[in-house]
């Protein structure tokens, strides 16, 4: 290296060290530390934001898979429509309470087609307490 | 003859680290005191306006508190604190390029108010050369040199903090200093 390309390092230096100090000087540390000091009491510590910043990639990327699937299937039950609930939530008294007899008997002939397997002759219907014999019975006193 | 009063320990900046984790905002706010200058030079250095400087100080601390848990002592804290510095700065860039504005940094010799008026524009200018060529330098070349250059860190040091080796940090170094050299001439 010859004494010019020497000057020139130490030139670069002694500007390089100088560089910024000017506006350093300037700059109002104390009310720099009270800012810093409100700011980071503003913020609670363990946002959820810090934590996700602070997951390894592949466990944000398992978190995101999460959500999406569970987006996908809460839109597919949207797609798909309400589920059929009236039945089991509307108590049968109020159901029966507005059929005239040739409804009842319609019911309970449609219960008497349902396969022995699954037990239809004496059983619940629609959960709602009453059997099939016991329609029949009110099916009588309604007629009289 | 009185008995010599004990020197109060200096609490080093891991301990300061812990007081702050351990919910002592006084220990951030001595932390602040203590690094807030250098990182102020480091950032005016990179070419951080003058009107920004504040908030982009507050803000690389604010992102360092945020990330304390990440901070596993490879580098002292300062060093590690002017690399998100760096970061910080960069993001700034970005953002105000995206709305279409552009960052002049304003050169020193226009901001100082001190000295002989002569030598401080000839001081200045050469700072204003030498800023004008670090904006043009890769962000790597820039960071390893003002590291090395304007805050006197070792490229050990230096490799640690930009998650590089040694021997890379010393080429950006050299690589730095040679187009540079050019702008100070």
């Amino acid at each position: 290296m010859n004494q010019d390309e020497q000057l020139q390092d130490a030139k670069l230096q002694e500007v390089a060290r100088r560089l910024g100090a000017a506006a350093a000087a300037r700059l109002d540390v104390e009310r720099t530390a009270r800012a810093v000091v409100t700011r980071l009491r503003q913020e609670p510590r363990g946002t959820v934001l810090s934590w996700v910043a602070m997951r390894p990639p592949w466990l944000k990327i398992a978190a995101v898979l999460v959500l999406a699937l569970g987006a996908g299937l809460m839109a597919r039950g949207a797609w798909r429509g309400p589920m059929p609930r009236a039945a089991a939530v509307v108590p049968l008294e109020d159901d029966l309470s507005g059929l005239t007899a040739e409804q009842l008997r319609e019911a309970i002939n449609s219960m008497d087609q349902v396969p022995a397997d699954e037990g239809a002759g004496d059983a619940d219907w629609g959960g709602g307490g009453l059997s099939a014999a016991e329609l029949r019975a009110l099916l009588r006193a309604l007629e009289g | 003859m009185t008995p010599a009063e004990p020197v109060a320990a200096v609490p080093t900046d891991a301990a300061l680290i812990a007081a702050w984790q351990g919910g002592d905002e006084q220990a951030a706010a001595e932390l602040v005191r203590r690094h807030a200058r250098a990182l102020a030079r480091f950032l005016a250095g990179a070419g951080a306006p003058d009107a920004e400087l504040d908030d982009l100080v507050q803000e690389t601390f604010i992102r360092a508190f945020r990330a304390l848990g990440k901070f596993r002592g490879q580098c002292r804290f300062r060093t590690w604190l002017l690399t998100i510095g760096g970061n910080a700065l960069k993001d700034t860039y970005r953002r105000v390029q995206r709305g279409g504005a552009r960052i002049v940094p304003l050169g020193d010799e226009l901001r100082a108010t001190d000295g002989d008026p002569h030598e401080r524009a000839v001081a200045g200018e050469a700072e204003t050369r030498l800023q004008e060529g670090l904006q043009r330098l890769p962000h790597m070349q820039r960071e390893v040199f003002l590291l090395r250059a304007q805050q006197g860190l070792e490229y050990d040091e230096i490799a640690a903090a930009l998650g590089t080796t040694p021997g890379a940090a010393r080429v950006h170094y050299h690589h730095a200093v040679k187009r540079l050299k050019e702008c100070v001439r």
